[in-house]
């Protein structure tokens, strides 16, 4: 039994469906833990290999998730932004060993939490400090210091460290967005 | 990561603020110890999982300590020692097979030092050059010790005053010592032979065959033998020499081995030699008059900048396209390739501590940085495609990364020449027979010039006769004679077959009456008849015009028309005052019944 069956279990949600958008860099660790999320009865709905980005979709009983990786220059933004609509939940993965890149997810975070379909919307956010078990990472607080997640006022939001090739720390971080959904639902 | 200490804007505009910079300040180390040039930076997939490193060229600082270091993200990954300063570092392919990892090249002295995985794989040297004859022969008599130090010493100065060979290292490295180490260093290198090897001065990578991002390369020398040479790939042998007239400083490269191929050598002499595939020798030459500091090729043209703070557009054949001005010296140039956007521009760190961006002659962009850029490059690294390396004069290393949304946009430029001046005016191909004619007239000038006077006099002669000829014969329909100054003008009426003839004649003295003129008509009768075809013409009072009127019948049907003469006459002469002649209109009505 996944996570997420017990998630959606608990939130008795089986009639409506929750959108969740899974977000981040590419190679910031988002199949690796969608993967551990999933149920194994899960049927991942379509990989596309789109020209220029991938979508990766699948459902369980009651969740749907929808999962990119925010790279490539600009000329298929829209195509992703395009999903941005129906999300009612975003989890947004970093990479905490990639140091570099670490200016290029802030500018893709705030480019998110300025588009119109997300910037007056209560919609929970959580951060996975992920690839913490590598000798590179920096901490969780360093990344929220670094990604300047202080100035997210309007949205509930929450970082947690994680290593998603062991598992650790995704139980934390989906039961703050358990919270969060069913604080909307009710 | 450092806090951001650098900025950019678009040309000429005021500085942006870091909201609306093309680019994000990824990493700042003033501390970072790195000493080079642009010709010693590459950036590859070293171990190919993805994550790209840079490979600097250091030459220590105060170019004491040279070293090999390799950095992952913001930090040095390894760091290994060199027996020479770098003179270039490049990344290439090797072979075909997988795993298709790029091997490193690191030009250095005479050697190329190739590694493979960061391990040391291969060392390629220059060929030997002859020696000098006579400085063989003089460490030959040293070895059977038939001379001493001092005319050793002495002997070898005289072949270096004249140089036509240069000497040996082992022969410079003698002269430089102490008179009581002399014995010593004869001992220990006389019974080597004495070998001359050349330095290798910069280095490119040339495709073999195929044209791919990924195909397996050649790497291409220049050395302080004015040489260019072409290694395999593989095998390291040499496959290709050139010869150039100076010293190549920096190469560009383009087209494949096998198939064609352009190189473009910037010289010491402060020219650039270009060469093709089959040449030997140089095919096209451009004559800089300065100093080359930089050359980089975008797309077809060459751009070159010099030491006279401008950089130059040439095309591949060295016609010189524009030039624009650097408000400082320029200190290193690269190439910067957007290829999501197929954007090639040319980046130039300047001494006043910014680095501009050029699209042709059209500024793009403009980064201010704290310390002045001694060596920069742009391309994929870590997992980022367009990131910006930039060493600076203190040491320092600074990275940016393009926003993903940036867009390089021309025309925000400085206020240059307007656009219209640029633009090409359609002028019509120059034709053979044009040339021809051009380069006839830059010959025979003088004698053109003096058939076309010689002509236009006899034109002139001509008329003049003609004219007093008309004068002699009183032909014309004035009169210039003093006693009777006349004038004379007819006027045909009529559509035919009977015609009005009016005569205007008129006197044009000033206050003498004519008497006693007659007017007569000379005519075909067969075709005309008149009334009367001589009369009378009344006393002429000066300034009054008198019409003297007369009826004309043509007679024949057949639309055939003639002159009719009319000649003005004094009582008593033969010679006419004056004559006209009458163009007869074609009779266009019924001839009379
Ligand atoms: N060490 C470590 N590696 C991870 C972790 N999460 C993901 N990875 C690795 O990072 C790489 C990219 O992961 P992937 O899930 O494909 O990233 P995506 O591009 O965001 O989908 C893979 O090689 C994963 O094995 C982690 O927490 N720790
Ligand atoms: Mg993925």
């Amino acid at each position: 039994m996944g996570l997420l069956d017990r998630l959606s279990g608990l939130l008795g949600l089986k009639k409506k469906e929750v959108h969740v958008l899974c977000l981040g860099l590419d190679n910031s660790g988002k199949t690796t833990i969608i993967n551990k999320l999933k149920p194994s009865n899960a049927q991942s709905q379509d990989i596309v290999p789109t020209i220029g980005f991938s979508i990766e979709k699948f459902k369980s009983s009651s969740l749907s998730f929808t999962v990119f990786d925010m790279s490539g220059q600009g000329r298929y933004r829209n195509l992703w932004e395009h999903y941005y609509k129906e999300g009612q939940a975003i989890i947004f993965v970093i990479d905490s060993s990639d140091r570099l890149r670490m200016v290029v997810a802030k500018e893709e975070l705030d480019t998110l939490l300025n588009h119109p379909d997300i910037k007056h919307r209560r919609i929970p956010i959580l951060f996975f400090a992920n690839k913490m078990d590598l000798r590179d990472a920096v901490t969780s607080v360093k990344v929220s210091q670094l990604l300047c997640l202080e100035n997210i006022k309007d949205k509930p939001w929450h970082i947690c460290a994680s290593d998603a090739i062991k598992g650790e720390g995704l139980q934390e971080g989906v039961d703050w967005l358990q919270d969060q959904i069913q604080a909307v639902k009710t | 990561m450092a806090a951001a200490s650098s900025s950019d804007s678009d040309g000429g505009r005021a500085e942006s603020s870091e909201a609306n910079s093309k680019w994000l300040d990824a990493h700042y180390d003033p501390m970072a110890n790195i000493h080079t040039f642009s010709a010693c930076l590459a950036l590859a997939d070293l171990h190919g999982d993805g994550e790209y490193k840079l490979v600097v060229g250091d030459l220590g600082p105060g170019g004491q300590q040279p070293r090999l270091k390799v950095f992952k993200g913001p930090t040095v990954l390894s760091e290994s020692p060199l027996p020479a300063l770098p003179a270039a570092a490049a990344t290439f392919l090797m072979e075909q097979h997988e795993p298709r990892t790029p091997a490193l090249a690191l030009a250095s002295g005479p050697c190329v030092y190739v590694y493979k995985n960061l391990r040391p794989y291969f060392k390629f040297s220059l060929p030997d050059l002859p020696p000098n004859p006579l400085e063989q022969d003089l460490w030959n008599q040293a070895k059977e010790d038939r001379i001493d130090p001092l005319t050793l010493k002495e002997m070898l100065e005289g072949i270096r005053e004249k140089a036509e060979v240069p000497l040996s290292v082992q022969s410079l490295r003698f002269l430089q010592l102490e008179l009581r180490d002399m014995e010593a260093f004869v001992n220990q290198h006389k019974s080597k032979p004495i070998r001359r090897q050349t330095v290798i001065t910069t280095m490119a990578t040339l495709k073999k065959n195929l044209a791919d991002e990924d195909a397996v390369s050649c790497l291409v020398l220049g050395t302080e033998n004015k040489e260019l040479l072409v290694l395999d790939p593989g095998a390291f042998t040499i496959l290709a020499q050139m010869s150039l007239p100076s010293v190549p400083v920096f190469l560009e490269v383009s087209g494949q081995f096998d198939v064609e191929f352009r190189l473009a050598a910037a010289c010491r002499n402060g020219n650039i030699y270009m060469l093709r595939r089959d040449s030997k020798r140089p095919k096209y030459c451009i004559e800089l008059s300065a100093q080359p500091v930089g050359l980089v090729r975008v797309h077809k043209i060459l751009v070159v900048g010099s030491n006279q703070d401008s950089l130059h557009g040439f095309t591949h054949k060295g016609k010189k396209l524009w030039t624009v001005p650097m408000p400082a010296a320029i200190l290193t140039m690269n190439l910067l390739e957007q290829q999501s956007r197929g954007l090639q521009a040319v980046m130039a760190g300047l001494a006043n501590g910014e680095v501009r961006i050029y699209h042709d002659k059209a500024l793009l962009n403009v980064i201010r940085t704290p310390d002045a850029v001694t060596s920069l490059c742009f391309g994929r690294y870590g997992r980022e495609d367009n990131t910006l390396i930039m060493t600076t004069r203190g040491g320092g290393l600074l990275i940016k990364i393009l926003k993903r949304t940036a867009v390089f946009v021309e025309g925000g430029g400085e206020a240059g020449p307007p656009p219209a001046q640029a633009m090409k005016l359609n002028v019509p191909r120059k034709t053979r027979l044009y040339v021809d004619q051009t380069l006839r007239e830059r010959e025979a000038g003088t004698a053109m010039h003096r058939a076309f006077q010689a002509d236009l006099y006899l034109l002139r002669l001509r008329a003049a006769r003609a004219y007093v000829q008309a004068l002699e014969s009183s032909l014309s329909p004035v009169s210039a004679t003093a006693r009777e100054p006349l004038k004379l003008h007819a006027v045909v009426q009529g559509l035919g077959p009977t015609f009005k003839l009016t005569l205007h004649l008129q006197n044009v003295s000033a206050a003498r009456p004519i008497v006693g003129l007659r007017v007569c008509f000379l005519y075909n009768e067969v075709l005309y008849a008149l009334p009367r075809a001589f009369f009378k013409v009344p006393m002429l009072v000066p300034g009054l015009s008198y019409p003297l009127e007369t009826f004309v019948e043509s007679l024949s049907d057949k639309g055939i028309s003639d002159i009719i003469k009319v000649l003005v006459l004094r009582e008593g002469q033969s010679a006419p005052l004056l004559s006209a002649h009458i163009n007869m209109p074609v009779s266009e009505g019924l001839a009379a019944a």
